[in-house]
């Protein structure tokens, strides 16, 4: 392969995904157990589909569940990080 | 004034300018274009013939299914030269054999127009159905890579919808 059309294609072309390797993956799929994890960078590979996770967004975990569209994407993609601002009364003035 | 396809292309400018006014067409394929069409890079909108704009015309309505063209690549560091004593017609073969070696037609491809318009609506539509952080910004009309929105964000306020038209 010609070294400039790697550098075209971008850095990720070779430099290639970030994932974490999960040691309860096969378990997860069979007894359906949530994964809970902190890797929000962690890219959606083919074998994740049908696992359930519980990801991590800087407070507690937000349940995510892993259908074929997702494959590419980051798991913290899905868990959102931030709440829309809602105007509350305040009750002791 | 000259219509092509629905879009004005201006007189005054010139034709590899005039034709970025196509939604999905940016200076590099103008210019690739005008190329391919042998216009000059120079050439006026109101300069083109009329044989120069059904072409263009012709090309941009499908430009998966215009003629390919003819290639004529040079030799690489690595080509050895056929002995002298080769016979024509293998020369020939040989010569056809590298005219046709694999080569991605940058233009095959283009998307203009509606078309181009549906592949970002499509993308946004993905975003969306899959519950992405992304999907969420848009049906929310806010900025999506992270700016600020305190103040502002007029345009991802303007544009920022999943039904996107431009």
């Amino acid at each position: 392969m010609q070294p400039s059309l790697i550098l075209r294609s971008g850095r990720s072309a070779w430099k290639g995904p970030y994932f974490v390797a999960f040691p309860n993956l096969k378990e997860a799929l069979i007894n359906n157990v949530a994964i809970r994890t902190q890797a929000r960078g962690c890219t959606i590979l083919p074998n994740f589909v049908g696992i359930r996770f519980m990801v991590h967004n800087g407070k507690d975990y937000a349940p995510v569940m892993i259908t074929q569209d997702m494959v590419g994407h980051k798991l913290g993609e899905f868990a959102h990080t931030k709440k829309r601002f809602t105007y509350k009364m305040t009750k002791n003035k | 004034m000259v219509h092509v396809l629905g879009v004005q292309l201006p007189d005054y400018q010139y034709a590899r300018f005039a034709l970025t006014a196509f939604y999905g067409i940016g200076h590099k394929t103008a210019h690739r274009l005008c190329a391919r069409l042998q216009i000059h890079d120079k050439c006026k909108v109101r300069s083109l013939t009329p044989h120069q704009i059904t072409e263009l015309a012709a090309f941009l309505s499908s430009p998966s299914t215009s003629t390919p063209i003819p290639r004529f690549p040079l030799a690489t560091s690595s080509y050895k030269p056929p002995p002298a004593s080769t016979p024509l017609a293998v020369l020939k073969e040989e010569t056809k054999k590298l005219s046709q070696r694999a080569w991605a037609d940058p233009l095959r491809n283009i998307k203009i127009e509606s078309e181009a318009r549906r592949v970002v609506k499509d993308n946004i539509a993905h975003q969306r159905m899959i519950g992405s952080y992304v999907g969420k910004r848009h049906a929310m009309g806010l900025p999506v890579r992270g700016q600020n929105t305190q103040n502002n964000a007029r345009t991802a306020k303007k544009l920022n919808r999943v039904d996107r038209r431009g």
